[in-house]
């Protein structure tokens, strides 16, 4: 099959790419893109690893196709902060000591970015609710919940300022 | 095992300290096997038999072959290496003329694209003769059952080694022509017809707890890749480097030596990346086409072609007299084990007989082959299965006696130096200081009060309580610690640190050598640099390893004084190690840096050695480890649903090194066990096919089904774990499902015996009522 030239937004800059129309919006990032931060653990939208924004809203974009991303803006893990200016919930991720294997945390941390970004105070239910799309294995997600509630604090005391 | 005291209080042990690779994990920057993408990287892709048990008739892999991009096809009659009986699934790397599970591996190809792989397994033609399959354990173990393994081959017992599992005498007592009987195990103490007799309350049940998969969020993952000279590197998810070399070698008849396994980021484990499972083809697909070759499994080839924990089957009856004496407990467990030998078949029953004081006990188990995936460890292999058992029971016949659950148990609780099953000691442990702890609890102890609350608009309420443990793993290991020219520390371990060891480990060398922890680097190595380290398995990565390194900085911390003491013509025994500096105890001025020590290991023409420290303890003395559990729930008398209002995790450590990594295996390892106990169980039909291959329907716990989970930190000390530690990461598995059992006693008078405790089978036991 042709490949077809895709324009997107990724992580703020404009990007322009060949793709197999066949393939899916993760495997474009990971594989076409080199941003492996979004991982696969199950390729059927049901473990959340592999969660981006797009347009601001996140998505498992192991179930959509590249194309549908054209003329989209997309953020990935890699554009949520970065080494030496972390985002307040990677700072908080950090801190509180949640990776333990640190597979899910990519997708978790989206998810919760997308909460932070849509309520200002969540409650301890909005948070579990907003990152019930994302199956962790190793933390039990008690520090999560208590690392995204400390960010948003933080976001929100920042954002008054 | 006495630990070196340090000349001040240096910033090691018994702190909370996040983890220093952070900020890779949560930027995404962190490379496991997947996101390794060398020059000319080829994929694999295996086609797996459809079927449970068939002959394979004929395979025709030319059109395969023939399609562009696919530069390998292998089915077994391309494997000279592949042998007959193969004892573990590593070694079945291809079925060769009969596949005897649903997704047994029959043929591989490595292509251009994922994409053209799978097109390609499309192309392979096979064809089968579909026989019938051994699928319920019960049936299995029958004469006459449909046999699984090739005739002939040996049992596996290397699980159980391992996990350090105790030794027990092997039963001479198999049913004749029970083909499908991998393993026996018998263990008796005294006269239990009679204790029955004598008893005044008996209670039997039979428990069932269904294969679960391990679900690490990782799949299992490899890249490989030969050289010119015959070298084979591995890139691997694995517990175990030095394990995963040692299992490849063997399959493919290749010395250890040309193998290097690098262990990449392990995304979970959880003892199902212990073994061999995907190493071998990926090799052989490698060695075939020359190019390097990445085989990542899909979700749904994990759960239906993964290495589960095993089906475990108990009848328990057990009988007390009136005023609560334990008389005689008998016992029949049957562990499903899949398709190949490999369960630890002695850890039911050293649980069963030996965690109360019971006079009189007879257990059998029987390790069943059927044709299902073969089975692995997953943490705590078999324990919460039999805690299930014997902690539900114990629940019972408290009730039945009309005293306090609780009190019951301690009661009769095992004491260190009595006797286990096998006759072994019972070393060292904290279970009586856990179930105190747990029995001061306000949730348990308000447990009256909240079963009060219930009805009137609420649901039914209930509290249950749950003790169960783990022996503790032993390996033999090394590791290294060096003495940098800036006065820093390198230590080196082949350890692969899963859930955030090595920084423990980081920890435990800064307070044995006597420096701060910002100034000690730890390092995990591939095979061909690392010291010989075990797995990360069996809750002993700490407890031995840690040992290692805590003698090695101690060797080190010798040599560095031993030099000084010539420096400053001091005694050695008259210095101390103090900011970073070797000084003369009561005279800070007389006194020689780290970094000068250091620099004159690594100086041109320098007569000072260098530092280095080294040791490769190998270990005798396990350290049991405790937890309980307390479990507040309310069930809703229409649907059967249950809603977790609080858990409790009450776990002896002996000394948590490092506080916040030791509540983060507390509450990961809770979440695991109240998922055994609710939602999770891997579903066969009649023909030995996975009905439920997806995460959609194999249903573990989310943020959304959880309330907030308590940890309370219990520190009984190990004889001879670093500076008192035991092992973390077993022990909150195990009590759970017990635990939620008990809850749901409580709150409606229903004893549910089979896991998981969904509500179709809580609402079936109310209507039953």
């Amino acid at each position: 099959m042709a490949k077809q030239i895709l324009s997107f937004t990724v992580n703020d800059e404009p990007v322009d790419v060949l793709v197999q129309p066949y393939v899916t919006l993760l495997d474009a990032l990971r594989e076409d893109l080199g941003l492996t931060g979004p991982k696969e653990g199950c390729g059927t939208g049901d473990c959340g690893a592999c969660t981006v924004h797009l347009d601001g809203k996140p998505v498992a974009s192991c179930l959509m196709l590249a194309m549908q991303a054209r003329g989209h803006a997309v953020r990935t893990i890699e554009g949520l902060g970065a080494i030496g200016a972390l985002h307040p919930l990677q700072d908080a991720f950090v801190r509180l000591g949640v990776p333990q294997c640190g597979f899910c945390i990519p997708g978790v941390l989206m998810a919760a970015a997308a909460v932070l970004a849509e309520t200002k105070h969540p409650t301890e239910e909005d948070i579990r609710y907003g990152i019930a799309g994302n199956l962790c294995r190793c933390t039990g997600y008690t520090k999560m919940i208590a690392a995204i509630s400390e960010a948003a604090e933080v976001v929100t005391q920042g954002a008054a300022r | 095992m006495s630990t070196m005291k340090t000349t001040r209080d240096v910033r090691g042990i018994g702190i909370s300290i996040p983890r220093p690779d952070g900020p890779e994990k949560v930027t995404g920057r962190v490379q496991y096997v997947a996101d390794i993408k060398p020059k000319g990287l080829l994929h694999a892709k295996l086609l797996r038999s459809p079927h449970a048990h068939a002959r394979i008739v004929s395979i025709d892999a030319s059109k395969a072959r023939a399609l562009p991009g696919v530069r390998a096809v292998l089915t077994a009659a391309d494997i000279p290496e592949l042998k007959r009986k193969a004892p573990t699934r590593a070694h079945a790397v291809l079925a060769i003329d009969r596949a005897v599970f649903a997704g047994q591996p029959v043929a591989a190809v490595a292509a251009d694209e994922p994409s053209i792989a799978e097109e390609a397994l499309d192309l392979i033609e096979v064809r089968y003769e579909v026989l019938k399959a051994a699928v319920d354990p019960l049936e299995s173990m029958k004469p006459g059952a449909p046999p699984v393994a090739d005739t002939g081959t040996e049992a596996d017992t290397s699980e159980a080694l391992a996990h350090s599992a105790v030794a027990m005498a092997k039963s001479d007592d198999a049913p004749a022509k029970a083909v499908n009987v991998s393993q026996t195990a018998h263990v008796k103490r005294g006269e239990v017809a009679k204790g029955f007799a004598e008893s005044d309350v008996v209670i039997e049940n039979t428990y069932r707890v269904p294969m679960v998969h391990q679900g690490y969020l990782e799949p299992h993952a490899v890249l490989a890749e030969w050289d010119s000279t015959g070298q084979l590197t591995l890139w691997a998810s694995t517990q175990g480097s030095f394990n995963t070399r040692s299992e490849v070698a063997d399959v493919l008849g290749i010395e250890e030596n040309r193998i290097k396994v690098i262990p990449v980021e392990c995304g979970g484990g959880f003892g199902g990346k212990i073994r061999a499972l995907c190493e071998p083809i990926t090799a052989l697909l490698a060695r075939a086409t020359g190019r390097p070759v990445r085989y990542v499994m899909t979700r749904r080839e994990e759960l239906e072609a993964g290495m589960p924990a095993p089906q475990v089957i108990i009848r328990l009856k057990t009988g007390v007299k009136r005023d609560g004496t334990l008389m005689a407990l008998e016992a029949e467990t049957v562990l499903e084990t899949g398709a190949f030998s490999g369960t630890v078949l002695a850890v039911a029953a050293v649980f069963l007989g030996s965690l109360y004081r019971w006079p009189a006990f007879d257990i059998k188990g029987s390790e069943v082959l059927t044709h299902k995936p073969s089975v692995a460890a997953y943490r705590a292999p078999v324990a919460p299965q039999t805690i299930f058992a014997i902690d539900s029971q114990m629940e019972q016949l408290a009730r039945a006696l009309g005293v306090d659950s609780a009190e019951f148990r301690a009661r009769h609780l095992s004491r260190p130096g009595e006797p286990m099953v096998n006759n072994q000691p019972w070393a060292s442990m904290g279970a009586p200081e856990v179930l105190q702890k747990a029995a001061e609890h306000p949730i348990w102890r308000a447990r009256a009060e909240w079963k009060a609350s219930g009805g009137n608009g609420h649901g039914l309420r209930g509290t249950g309580l749950s003790l169960g443990g783990w022996l503790g793993g032993l390996q033999p290991t090394g590791a290294t610690v060096r003495l940098n020219p800036d006065g820093t520390l390198a230590v080196l371990t082949g350890q692969v640190d899963i859930a955030g060891t090595n920084i423990a480990l980081a920890q435990i060398a800064a307070t044995a050598y006597g420096v701060d922890i910002d100034k000690v680097k730890i390092t995990t190595g591939d095979t061909d640099v690392a010291p010989v380290t075990g797995l990360s398995a069996g809750s002993k990565t700490i407890y031995t390893v840690g040992v290692a390194v805590m003698q090695a900085a101690q060797d080190a911390r010798k040599q560095t004084l031993e030099i000084a003491a010539g420096e400053l013509e001091a005694a050695v025994h008259d210095l101390e190690i103090v900011d970073g500096r070797v000084v003369v105890r009561g005279m800070p001025d007389r006194g020689v840096t780290l970094a000068s020590i250091g620099k004159k290991g690594n100086l041109y023409m320098s007569k000072i050695p260098p530092v280095l420290g080294s040791a490769h303890p190998a270990f005798t003395q396990q350290a049991p480890a405790f937890a309980a559990q307390i479990a507040r729930i309310e069930v809703d008398p229409d649907t059967g649903e249950v809603k977790l209002h609080d858990f409790v995790t009450v776990q002896d450590v002996g000394k948590a090194i490092n506080p916040l990594a030791v509540e983060g295996q507390m509450q990961g390892g809770a979440v695991q066990s109240l998922g055994m106990a609710m939602t999770e169980a891997l579903m066969y039909d009649d023909s030995g096919r996975l009905t439920n291959p997806s995460l959609l329907d194999y249903r573990k716990l989310t943020a959304a089904d959880l309330p907030n989970l308590e940890t309370i930190i219990v520190e009984v000390p190990s004889p001879a774990g670093p500076f008192g530690a035991r092992g973390v990461g077993e022990p909150p598995i195990i009590p759970a499902p017990a635990a939620i059992a008990n809850a749901i006693h409580d709150a409606t008078g229903c004893r549910l015996t089979e896991l998981p405790l969904t509500p179709e089978r809580i609402a079936l036991a109310l209507i039953a009522r």
